[in-house]
C-alpha cells in the first residue's frame, strides 16, 4: 500500500508521499495511504503478534511511535483473555513497567512455555494465567528495585530479550 | 585441609604400631578361615586383580563360561597366583586393555579388621591418576555405580557406628569414603551428594560438640544466609511454590476486610510479598490497608536491613496504591519474639506467616512451655485468621543419629536431584551451599544448635490440632496456580499433589516441601470446662496492647 515516489533523488518515503499526493489530487486519481490513516493503522497493528509488531515498529518513524504505544501491548497481552480485564489493573502493570515489558519478560515466555507443555491443550489464556504473569511481573520489578543488578528471578522462564 | 592431615597422622600411627605386631610375611587369617592363603602384603595387589577380573567378566560375559570350562586350575586356595592365571587367559581371548593405571586403594567391605585397612592405607592418593579413571573406558560405568552404591553403604556403615559411639572405627571410614569418592563423578548424582555428607559426618567426628553449623551462628552468617536463601530462591521452584500458595491462601482469608495484618516469621529479602500487595492492588472491590511486620535476625555494624526492605516493599505499595506500613522486629531466634512487639490491632485481620520457621522451635525433649507451645499459644491468642505454614516435608527430628542420617541422605539426594536440572549459575552453587549448611546441621549439630529438626505434614497435623488449629482446605485455585507455576519450570520431574487439603511439591512423586494453612479454633470462655489442660494457659502474657 506504500506507494513509489517518482523523485529521482532519494527522499523519505514520508515526504515523497506527501509530494506525490499533491501531484495527485491534481490528477483526481484516488490513492490510499496508511499513513494518514492512523486509527485504520493502530487497527490493523493490534492484530498483529509480538514479533511482528516489533519488525514493525522497524518500518517508519510513524510506525515506531505507533508501536511503542503502550495500548497496542496491552491488547497483545489481553487477546486471548475471555473476559477484559478489569479496569484497575492498567495502573498496576503500568507503575510496574507497562504492557509491552510485561508481554516481553513474562507474558511471551509464559505463553510459550505453557504452549509447549503437554498438560495445557488449549492455548487459550485463562485468568488464572493472567494473575500468575502479573504476580511474576511484579517480583520482577521488585528484584529490579533491590538494586539486584541481575534480577533473574524470570530467568528461568527465558532470557530477556532487549527491543 | 588440616583437619584430614591431623587425622591422617593420628591413624597412621594407630597403624604403625598395629603393623609393628604383625609380620608382613604372615598368612591373612580371616581368609585363612574361609580356605584361602593369601599373604598379608599381598591382599593389596590381590584385590586389585579381583577387581579388574570382575571388570572383565562384565564386560566380556561369553568368555567367562568358556574359562569355566576349559581352564584348570591347580591350586585354587592360592587366591593371588589363580587371580593371575586367570587374568593371564583373560588377557588373550577378551581385548582387556593391559596399559590399565594402577587401581586405587579399595574398601573390601567392613568386614575385614583393621590391621588390613592400617597396612599401607595411609599411603598419598594420587589424585590425577584417579581422575583419569573417570574418563575412560566403558568398563568404568560399572565399576562407577559399583561404587556409587559402595558409597552409600559406608555412608550409612559409618553413621551407625556414630550411633554406637565408636568414633575410631567411623573415622577410618571416612578416609575410604574419601577414596571411594575419588572414583565416582562428583559433579553430579550420588557423588555429589555424598561428598557432603562425608563432609559433614567428617565434621562431626573430628570437631568437639557444641559447635554450630548451619544454624546461623553470628551476625555475618544472618547476611550470608540471606544471600544463599536468595539464590535457592531462584534456582529452584520449592520457594515460589511456598511463597505463591501461601499469598494465594491469605489473598482468600483476606476477602471483606479493609484492615489486614500479615506476620512474616521470617523476612529475608521479603520475596512472597510484591506479589500479595499486586493482587490485593487488583482485588475487587479495591485495596485493603496492609500492615506486614516482618521477623528477622538483627543485623550486623548498624545495617537495619529489615528496615531496607520495609523500604523497598512500601515504594512498591505506593506505586499500586495500596495503603502499606511496615514494622520490623529483629530477633535472632523466634522464641525471643513476644506479641506484643507486633503490635496487633483490634480490628485488623491478622495472618500469620511461617515458610520453614516452625520446626526451629523443636527442642529435643517435648516439656511444657516448650517454645514450641509458648509460641503457638500466643500465634492463637492473636486470633489470626489463617496461619500458613510451610514445612520440609522429611523426618529429620528423629532421636536416633542412623534413622536421621537416612532419611536426610535419601531427602536431599531427591532435593539435589531435582536441582540439577537448574541451569544458572552461579544460583545453582549458591543454592547447593545453602542445601549443604542443611545438612551440616542435620547431620554435625546435637541440642540447642540443631535447629533444623524437619517434621513430616502428618505430625504437624497433630501438632498443630492439639494447640487449638483447625485445618482450611488449600482451594483449587492454590493448586492451579502450583501446577502452572511448575509448568514454566524447564524440568519435568517436578509434581504438586494434594492431599486433605495441603498442597505438597515433590520430586518425581516424593514430597519435599508441604504447604498448609490454618485457623485459630474459638477459644474457649472462663465458664466452659478446659479442654486441654495446660495449653490455652500462656504464663508469658503480654501487656496490654497499644491501641493506636
Amino acid at each position: 500500500m506504500i506507494m513509489v515516489g517518482h523523485r529521482p533523488r532519494p527522499s523519505p518515503p514520508h515526504e515523497a508521499m506527501q509530494q506525490k499526493k499533491a501531484e495527485d489530487t491534481d490528477q483526481k486519481r484516488p490513492k490510499f495511504f496508511i499513513n494518514d490513516h492512523v486509527d485504520i493503522l493502530i487497527e490493523i497493528l493490534k492484530h498483529l503478534d509480538g514479533p511482528s509488531l516489533c519488525v514493525a515498529s522497524c518500518v517508519c518513524r510513524l510506525w515506531c511511535t505507533i508501536a511503542r504505544n503502550d495500548s497496542l501491548w496491552e491488547h497483545l497481552c489481553f487477546r486471548h483473555v475471555s473476559s477484559p480485564a478489569p479496569s484497575t489493573v492498567r495502573p498496576v502493570v503500568v507503575a510496574l513497567g507497562g504492557y509491552k515489558r510485561l508481554y516481553m519478560v513474562c507474558v511471551r515466555p509464559v505463553l510459550s512455555r505453557l504452549g509447549h507443555s503437554d498438560r495445557v491443550r488449549r492455548r487459550v489464556w485463562t485468568r488464572e494465567v493472567v494473575q500468575l504473569s502479573l504476580s511474576l511481573f511484579c517480583v520482577d520489578y521488585y528484584e529490579r528495585r533491590l538494586g539486584d543488578a541481575s534480577a533473574s528471578s524470570l530467568m528461568f522462564l527465558c532470557k530477556p530479550v532487549n527491543v | 585441609m588440616s583437619l584430614y592431615s591431623s587425622c591422617t597422622s593420628a591413624a597412621s600411627s594407630a597403624g604403625s604400631s598395629v603393623s609393628s605386631t604383625t609380620k608382613t610375611s604372615e598368612i591373612d587369617c580371616l581368609l585363612a578361615g574361609a580356605g584361602y592363603r593369601v599373604r598379608s602384603s599381598d591382599l593389596r595387589h590381590v584385590a586389585q586383580r579381583l577387581e579388574r577380573l570382575d571388570a572383565a567378566m562384565v564386560n566380556s560375559p561369553a568368555e567367562v563360561s568358556q574359562l569355566a570350562s576349559d581352564v584348570v586350575h591347580y591350586n585354587p586356595s592360592d587366591i593371588a597366583s589363580w587371580v593371575d592365571s586367570l587374568l593371564s587367559e583373560f588377557n588373550q581371548t577378551a581385548s582387556l586393555p593391559s596399559d590399565l593405571p594402577e587401581l586405587p586403594e579399595l574398601v573390601v567391605g567392613p568386614v575385614l579388621n583393621q590391621t588390613v585397612l592400617a597396612e599401607d592405607a595411609w599411603t598419598d592418593h594420587d589424585a590425577p591418576q584417579h581422575q583419569q579413571l573417570n574418563n575412560q573406558f566403558p568398563v568404568m560405568t560399572a565399576m562407577e555405580e559399583d561404587s556409587g552404591i559402595r558409597l552409600v553403604h559406608v555412608l550409612l556403615t559409618c553413621a551407625e557406628s556414630v550411633q554406637r559411639g565408636d568414633l575410631a572405627f567411623a573415622g577410618s571410614l571416612i578416609e575410604d569414603m574419601q577414596s571411594l569418592l575419588a572414583r565416582v563423578n562428583t559433579s553430579c548424582g550420588i557423588g555429589k551428594v555424598a561428598g557432603y555428607f562425608i563432609d559433614a559426618l567428617s565434621l562431626r567426628i573430628f570437631t568437639p560438640q557444641g559447635v554450630g553449623f548451619g544454624g546461623g551462628v553470628g551476625l555475618d552468617a544472618a547476611y550470608e544466609n540471606e544471600v544463599l536463601y536468595h539464590h535457592f530462591y531462584e534456582a529452584c521452584p520449592y520457594l515460589k511454590f511456598a511463597h505463591f500458595t501461601a499469598n494465594q491462601a491469605i489473598l482468600e482469608a483476606f476477602d471483606g476486610h479493609d484492615c489486614v495484618h500479615v506476620v512474616d516469621f521470617n523476612l529475608m529479602h521479603g520475596l512472597q510479598w510484591p506479589a500479595l500487595i499486586q493482587a490485593l492492588a487488583l482485588r475487587p472491590g479495591g485495596p485493603p490497608a496492609l500492615r506486614l511486620t516482618g521477623i528477622g535476625p538483627p543485623s550486623p555494624d548498624g545495617r537495619d536491613s529489615l528496615r531496607e526492605v520495609g523500604l523497598r516493599l512500601s515504594e512498591l505499595a505506593r506505586s499500586v496504591n495500596v495503603l502499606f506500613s511496615f514494622r520490623g522486629v529483629a530477633a535472632s531466634r523466634l522464641e525471643d519474639v513476644k506479641p506484643w512487639m507486633l503490635q496487633v490491632r483490634p480490628k485488623e485481620a491478622v495472618a500469620v506467616n511461617s515458610i520453614m520457621q516452625l520446626h526451629r522451635l523443636l527442642g529435643s525433649e517435648p516439656s511444657r512451655n516448650s517454645p514450641m507451645e509458648m509460641v503457638l499459644g500466643w500465634i492463637r491468642n492473636l486470633n489470626p485468621k489463617i496461619m500458613t505454614v510451610i514445612e520440609q516435608e522429611a523426618n529429620h527430628n528423629q532421636p536416633g543419629f542412623l534413622d536421621r542420617f537416612t532419611e536426610a541422605l535419601y531427602y536431599y539426594s531427591t532435593m539435589f536431584d531435582s536441582l540439577e536440572a537448574c541451569t544458572l549459575q552461579p544460583e545453582k552453587a549458591l543454592a547447593e551451599i545453602y542445601i549443604q549448611r542443611e545438612i551440616c546441621n542435620v547431620v554435625c549439630c546435637e541440642g540447642s544448635a540443631r535447629v533444623e529438626r524437619h517434621e513430616p505434614l502428618a505430625k504437624w497435623r497433630v501438632r498443630l490440632g492439639q494447640a487449638g488449629f483447625r485445618p482450611l482446605h488449600l482451594g483449587s485455585n492454590a493448586f492451579k496456580q502450583a501446577s502452572m507455576l511448575l509448568t514454566l519450570f524447564s524440568a519435568e520431574g517436578y509434581c504438586v499433589e494434594e492431599k486433605e487439603g495441603c498442597l505438597t511439591l515433590g520430586w518425581h512423586s516424593r514430597p519435599l516441601i508441604a504447604a498448609s494453612a490454618w485457623e485459630a479454633l474459638a477459644l474457649p470462655d472462663a465458664n466452659s470446662p478446659a479442654t486441654a489442660p495446660g495449653i490455652f494457659v500462656n504464663p508469658h502474657s503480654n501487656p496490654p496492647v497499644n491501641s493506636l
